[in-house]
């Protein structure tokens, strides 16, 4: 080996090492965040609602009260539920603040004692059925049909199951997104639907994908004819171009609400109650309208919703002592 | 084996620092899984290892396992042979092109592969013909190989560059054994460590491989336990189903156990040697022939069906407007690329780079110092041990560091660095158990007794000839920290955002493009890390050339 070469090679070693001490040292010598004793103005927020939503409203929240800052853990549902599992055995729960996107997340997080039952008094706003008396519903999704162009559109959810959908329909999978378990929830609890319908979708050749973003990429690239997803991001990717139709199906498109609540960590911070008066305040659902979400206040524009549209809400309540059992079911026919 | 060395102190204080780490980064956090699932009693593991659905995961996750391994590694080690053969033409750019697919970030592959040879894809688009099996197991079985391959070849090639005999192939072939009789007798013995080390990384790899089978086998009811256990913390809000995959990521472990400590303990041993460090020449020259041309069209085509038709698809959909949108000019927009270079990705990439460096080189030493260790009769089953977290679920493991050193370091980057470092231990390990015959302890002995300073005579002696070995290790671990995704996107802080974060924000956000455009830069940027291979390659050569003339003058080339 030639000098050269050795140095290359000595080099590089020494360089990653520099680099991992200097990082090292740099972290442990930093307090953690999110346990050291907090100024008092600052919060740990841990959501799954989608970046660009949850940076507009920290930016304004943290805009309007100076001086206040919020730190986000944001990751999708499974990711979120591991770090709250962790957090709970590594010695308490960090977020002062949890933004769901399912109720059937949060009302276990409610159930092991994580959520303090208090909801601001501009609650009152918002639909009863888009809260419990732990918690409040600030952003909705829509389970809607969506159709690659060229194809019609089901009027009814039970269009899926007839011969001219045959093999083209792709469903989200239960065991992966909640509103696809929120979906099957509302299907198994509606008469004329039931599991059969799953049995009758999956006779007609339809196939599971994970989550209703991947049943959208591939009905807008043509792998399905047609599928179940979001409208929200549905009508993102039509505004931008993307060849696909969306329907909102009888009996009525399944609305999901991501609820938000103060949790019971030890020293809360005093700014989290005002956070979470902020997100249900008409400003702060305004805010969250304006990056593309559907919220729950009514009377506040948000993505295309077509006059008529027919929207239903599963019982949430008795969705969630069932969960297991009507999983099991799915899983006999999809697999996964 | 005697130390009789002066100064040797060295030797049981890096023998302390390897079972320390071993401890922190393997045995604590496995620990804290065991009593996390024991907390909720034995009847709930049951439960969970019994319910309906588990054995078809299991035994999916086996067959996946075993086919991939079986497939891979011989592929892998084929094209590392073929590309030692002096005949072949462009064999330098052949030689990096082959360790193409390990630049494209795996979350990715699922989508790139089904836009490649799916309905209303690539070859659907142009030739009418589309493959309706990528949506399922035999697709993802091709894209795992198409992935393990160039490991598989890049721990035969290192096991060619360090343990290669070309004289004894030579002399075989000159006292007239048939190049296939040379490749058996002298070649593939010698081979053996380095084939073991790519079988067993492999198997453990496809184990516990998520992303692949979740994207390319739901459309087909295919789960695996990685699936399974995904599916289950997408429902932990339920202390039960958080259990349940926990309980599962340690079956996975058990397995994973089951298969490594025979092979390990009992296999391993016999496979090694201790043959001297001066190295026999290798590379040569020649005119290229048509069986050398034969091979590198194979080659070719190989690599435009397996990295150039989905990198393609990739770029088309970085490029195009919108999904759906045919990929012509007119739909053509940087957008997509706007949306991610944002500061956040800026800042994320700083972090991921540091860290993927910082494990990189830290766990090219500690690997070596476990190959090292592994070899003394006490130090048996540590290679196994520090395998386990490998098997591990991103997922899982992430969690069990959080749960064990998370209220110190929650949220910092010192954590990530942990989680890197005690995944992908096994990784730095296993290319360089496979190399190690190349050290013979006698040699630093004898440098030490010579009254070399340590220093020296560790870049002189142990540096040098494993030079390949320790850069091979390097550039494995570093590409797979900086592609992660589960761990880094879980355990996270307000200053410590990954990449992972970035590519699970832009996925969330429903735009296919960005995630592609993403895919894209990061598959960019990373070129210039093959030439690292190439270097290796080069000090191969000059290492060669250093030893003797005569391999060098000779003609014809080892075939």
């Amino acid at each position: 080996m030639t000098s050269k070469a050795k140095c290359s090679i000595v080099g590089l070693l020494l360089l990653g090492a520099a680099v991992s001490s200097g990082c090292g040292s740099n972290e442990s010598s930093r307090q953690n965040p999110d346990q050291a004793a907090a100024p008092a103005a600052a919060m740990t927020l841990f959501t799954c609602a989608n970046e660009k939503t949850e940076q507009a409203l920290v930016a304004n929240f943290t805009q309007s009260h100076p001086g206040s800052k919020i730190d986000v853990f944001r990751a999708p549902t499974g990711q979120l539920n591991a770090r709250i599992a962790g957090d709970v055995r590594a010695g308490g729960l960090t977020a002062d603040v949890i933004w769901a996107c399912d109720p059937l997340t949060m009302s276990s997080y409610a159930g092991q004692g994580l959520i303090n039952s208090w909801k601001p008094t501009n609650a009152g706003a918002i639909p009863t059925r888009y809260q419990t008396a732990d918690y409040v519903g600030a952003h909705l999704l829509y389970v809607v049909a969506v159709v690659h162009k060229g194809v019609p559109p089901p009027s009814s959810w039970a269009d899926l199951t007839k011969p001219e959908y045959e093999d083209a329909v792709a469903l989200p999978s239960p065991g992966f997104a909640a509103s696809a378990l929120g979906l099957l929830g509302y299907f198994a609890a509606t008469p004329g639907y039931g599991l059969d319908y799953y049995k009758a979708l999956k006779a007609n050749g339809a196939v599971q994908v994970n989550t209703p973003d991947e049943v959208l990429t591939g009905v807008a690239s043509g792998t399905y004819k047609a599928g179940i997803t979001l409208a929200n991001s549905a009508y993102a990717a039509q505004k931008k171009g993307s060849p696909i139709e969306i329907a909102w199906p009888q009996p009525g498109a399944v609305a999901v609400y991501g609820p938000i609540a103060v949790t019971t960590k030890k020293d809360v911070s005093p700014i989290s109650e005002d956070f979470v008066t902020y997100v249900s305040s008409r400003e702060g659902q305004a805010a969250i309208a304006e990056t593309g979400v559907y919220v729950t206040m009514e009377g506040v524009a948000g993505p295309p919703i077509p006059d008529g549209a027919p929207i239903v809400s599963p019982d949430w309540p008795a969705l969630s002592a069932d969960t297991s059992s009507l999983l099991q079911q799915y899983r006999a026919i999809y697999g996964g | 084996m005697a130390r009789r060395v002066r100064g040797a102190p060295v030797e049981p204080l890096a023998a302390g620092v390897v079972l320390l780490l071993a401890a922190a980064l393997v045995g604590l956090p496995i620990a804290r899984l065991v009593q996390t699932a024991a907390e909720a009693g034995a009847g709930a593991a049951v439960r969970t290892l019994s319910a309906p659905g588990i054995g078809t995961a299991l035994r999916n996750t086996l067959v996946l396992a075993v086919v991939v391994t079986v497939v891979a590694v011989p592929a892998g080690a084929a094209m590392a042979l073929c590309l030692r053969r002096a005949d072949v033409p462009c064999r330098g750019f052949l030689r990096v092109a082959v360790l193409l697919p390990v630049l494209v970030p795996p979350f990715v592959l699922g989508y790139s592969w089904t836009q490649a040879y799916g309905r209303a894809g690539f070859t659907d688009a142009v030739l009418d013909i589309h493959w309706p099996g990528v949506l399922g197991p035999l697709g993802v079985v091709v894209v795992l190989v198409a992935n393990a391959a160039p490991i598989a070849y890049l721990l035969t090639a290192v096991g060619l560059a360090t343990r290669a005999e070309p004289d004894l192939e030579r002399a075989a072939r000159a006292s007239g054994a048939s190049s296939l009789a040379s490749l058996r007798t002298v070649t593939l013995p010698l081979l053996r460590p380095a084939l073991a080390a790519a079988g067993l990384l492999t198997f453990v790899a496809t184990l516990e491989s998520f992303a692949v089978p979740q994207v390319m086998g739901a459309p087909a009811g295919f789960t695996t336990i990685t699936t399974r256990i995904y599916s289950d913390l997408a429902l932990a809000s339920e202390p039960a189903a958080f259990v349940e995959a926990v309980t599962l990521a340690l079956g996975l472990v058990a397995l994973a156990a089951f298969v490594l400590t025979p092979a390990d303990l009992v296999l391993a041993p016999r496979l090694r040697a201790t043959r001297t460090a001066q190295a026999a020449g290798g590379t040569t020259v020649g005119p290229t022939t048509w069986a050398g041309r034969l091979v590198a069209a194979g080659l070719a085509g190989y690599l435009v069906l397996t990295v150039a038709l989905p990198l393609l698809a990739l770029v088309a959909a970085a490029l195009t407007r919108a999904v759906g949108l045919p990929p012509t000019p007119g739909n053509w927009s940087l957008d997509n690329f706007r949306e991610v270079l944002n500061p956040t990705m800026r800042a994320a990439l700083g972090h991921s780079l540091i860290l993927s460096a910082a494990a990189a080189t830290l766990l090219a030493g500690l690997g070596g110092l476990v190959a090292a260790i592994e070899r003394r009769p006490g130090g048996r089953g540590i290679g196994t041990l520090i395998t386990l977290t490998f098997a591990l679920p991103g997922s899982t493991l992430a969690v069990a560091l959080l749960i064990a050193y998370g209220r110190w370091i929650g949220g910092t980057l010192a954590l990530i660095l942990l989680a890197y470092l005690a995944k992908l231990w096994a990784l730095a390990h296993r290319p360089l158990a496979g190399a190690l015959d190349r050290l013979p302890p006698a040699e630093l002995q004898a440098a030490r007794a010579s009254g070399a300073a340590l220093a020296a005579a560790v870049r002189t002696v142990v540096l040098r000839p494993l030079a390949p070995a320790l850069l091979g290790a390097w550039l494995l671990v570093f590409l797979t920290a900086l592609h992660e995704v589960t761990m880094s996107s879980l355990l996270y802080g307000s200053r410590s955002q990954t990449l992972a974060v970035v590519v699970l924000n832009s996925q969330e956000l429903g735009q296919v493009g960005s995630t592609a455009a993403l895919a894209v830069i990061l598959t960019v940027l990373l070129l210039p890390a093959l030439p690292v291979w190439w270097l290796i390659r080069r000090l191969q050569v000059r290492h060669a050339a250093g030893v003797g003339s005569a391999v060098g003058s000779e003609p014809a080339g080892v075939r």
